[in-house]
């Protein structure tokens, strides 16, 4: 296997929350993959940990960092990526993903996903972090799309240029937050469209899918169900990638009962299909 | 000379922004980067308000949501986080609460239990020495050994002295109806904390037992933390008195499955 391939994996799944433990343990949940968020499980021992592992007998699981931090000018952090390895090693994911952000400097950390300046500097810091952080764990990465709430008067790339040359050059994949692409649109006034038809989507292998909250700035949070206009985003985003793609609905606040997110993933099938007959997942 | 600042310190002008409300905006920014700044604000106070909330469920229980929220809102700003996991924003908080609560000192011991248990619940898993293994490694022991044997506690076991009973404070948090009983103790005891298969556990004890604990944790043998308990001019009756109650806290933290490993 080259370790710099990641193979397309087609499928619907769910975040694990704690909320739903019981239910992926004790009951055959209808999901092809179940996504972590890596910190949660970058632990000595205990509970969660042996929790992970019973649902990765039933599932492929994929590790979802928000910490790795690549776009932070003071580098990467050795302790996390040396644990984050160690959970790879314990759990054997599908893949390992992480925002293209910053969240730390070498003074504080914000545990939020943090915009980056769209410039040359940046680009080549992100770049180098990727790098390493590939190198470190010996497989290749896939970077999400974040959603920002401004951007910054010394940019001088559009977000999906940005995004093709870290791509280019790091040969990592992505991770395509199309609610991220909506709330980051409407927020900036660009076209979401355009985004999408800039990005190079041989290299997404996995969708992601969340509720936000409207206002004059709209927030990513997590918090309610897919709303149409992201439907539609997904429909019109998922009929441009060819490979077989993972699509998964990420719900972190106000978390409802299982069977409701279930739904949800339903109507995500039944769109992949009708966007792509044909394409299995 | 290239006045255009680097990466490096548009990122340290940024987080000042999200960290403290007075940080100035940095140049060139007008009202909508402000605006999209309160919202990284808002997130990064939230975000970490709801880790301590998860971490100190019954501390804020007991002080009221209100009086909680104030105290975890000081610990964020006196202590912005340095780690990468939300796990740690919780440390140090049973400091925040002997300070902002000084008429209540329950407050901060009960913090520091809840941080010691959140601390024991992922501590490593390592198996605990039952007495069938202990009778077996300290079968041939003579007093050499005994003088220079040393413990290994469970990952994750801590203790501390306290002056108020923790066992009623957290039995009145298990009920529905919370009941502030009295919990102010006639003389110090102490806490011990470990976890118990996949559950964080606790006991009360002496002042002594967290004395012996934190010393032989520390990597104090045995034999000397015998004469410590029996203090510097001890007969040799205290001695033998003093031996005699460290080898009781010995057999209790073996039954109740805090020992690791033994060393000699």
């Amino acid at each position: 296997m080259d370790m710099n391939q990641i193979e397309p994996f087609g499928g619907f799944g769910l975040g694990l929350r704690r909320t739903h433990y019981a239910d992926f343990l004790d009951s055959d949940v209808a999901v092809d993959f179940v996504e972590v968020i890596s910190e949660n499980y970058m632990l000595d021992g205990g509970r969660p940990l042996r929790i992970l592992e019973q649902v990765r007998e039933k599932h492929p699981v994929i590790i979802h960092g928000v910490s790795m931090s690549i776009g932070s000018a003071s580098g990467l952090d050795r302790q996390y990526l040396d644990k984050l390895k160690r959970l790879e090693r314990r759990i054997n994911p599908l893949w390992v993903s992480d925002h293209l952000c910053w969240t730390r400097t070498s003074a504080h950390n914000s545990h939020d996903l943090l915009p980056l300046p769209l410039t040359e500097e940046a680009l080549g810091v992100v770049c180098a972090n990727i790098q390493r952080a590939q190198d470190h764990l010996g497989r290749a990465m896939l970077f999400e799309n974040p959603s920002s709430y401004l951007t910054f008067p010394e940019d001088e790339f559009t977000e999906w240029e940005f995004i093709n040359e870290m791509a280019r050059r790091t040969g990592c994949y992505l991770l395509l937050d199309v609610n991220n692409i909506y709330v980051s649109a409407r927020n900036h006034g660009f076209s979401a469209g355009d985004y999408i038809a800039g990005l190079p989507m041989e290299r997404v292998r996995q969708i992601h899918l969340a509720g936000h909250t409207p206002g004059q700035i709209i927030i990513d949070t997590h918090d309610r169900e897919v709303c149409d206009e992201v439907w539609a985003l997904y429909a019109h985003a998922v009929a441009k990638i060819e490979q077989p793609v993972a699509t998964m609905i990420e719900r972190d606040d106000k978390i409802p009962p299982l069977g409701e997110l279930l739904d949800e993933l339903d109507q995500a099938r039944k769109l992949a299909a009708s966007a792509r007959p044909g394409v299995a997942a | 000379m290239n006045d255009t600042p680097s990466l490096a310190e548009r990122q340290a002008a940024f987080m000042a922004q999200v960290l403290f409300d007075e940080a100035p905006l940095p140049q060139g920014w007008n009202d909508r980067h402000a605006a999209g700044i309160e919202v990284y604000r808002g997130n990064y106070r939230s975000s970490l308000i709801e880790a301590l909330k998860s971490t100190y469920e019954k501390t804020e229980r007991w002080v009221g949501e209100d009086a909680f929220r104030r105290a975890a809102a000081h610990h964020v700003i006196t202590n912005p986080p340095t780690s990468w996991t939300l796990d740690d924003a919780g440390a140090g908080f049973d400091a925040t609460c002997a300070e902002l609560f000084r008429n209540d000192p329950e407050v901060a011991e009960l913090a520091w239990l809840e941080w010691a248990m959140f601390q024991a619940f992922t501590s490593a898993d390592v198996a605990s020495l039952d007495a069938d293994g202990f009778t077996w490694q300290t079968s041939g022991f003579g007093e050499e050994e005994w003088t220079n044997l040393r413990l290994e506690f469970l990952p994750g076991a801590a203790s501390r002295q306290v002056s108020h009973n923790m066992r009623a404070i957290w039995n009145a948090l298990g009920e529905d109806e919370l009941v502030h009983v009295a919990t102010a103790l006639d003389t110090p005891q102490s806490v011990l904390v470990w976890r118990e298969g996949e559950r964080a556990t606790f006991m009360m004890g002496s002042v002594e037992e967290a004395r012996a604990f934190a010393a032989l944790q520390g990597g104090m043998p045995y034999g000397e933390m015998c004469m410590m308990l029996a203090g510097e001019e001890a007969t040799a009756d205290e001695a033998q008195q003093a031996a005699m109650r460290a080898g009781a806290l010995l057999g209790r933290w073996l039954n109740e499955g805090l020992i690791a490993a033994l060393r000699t």
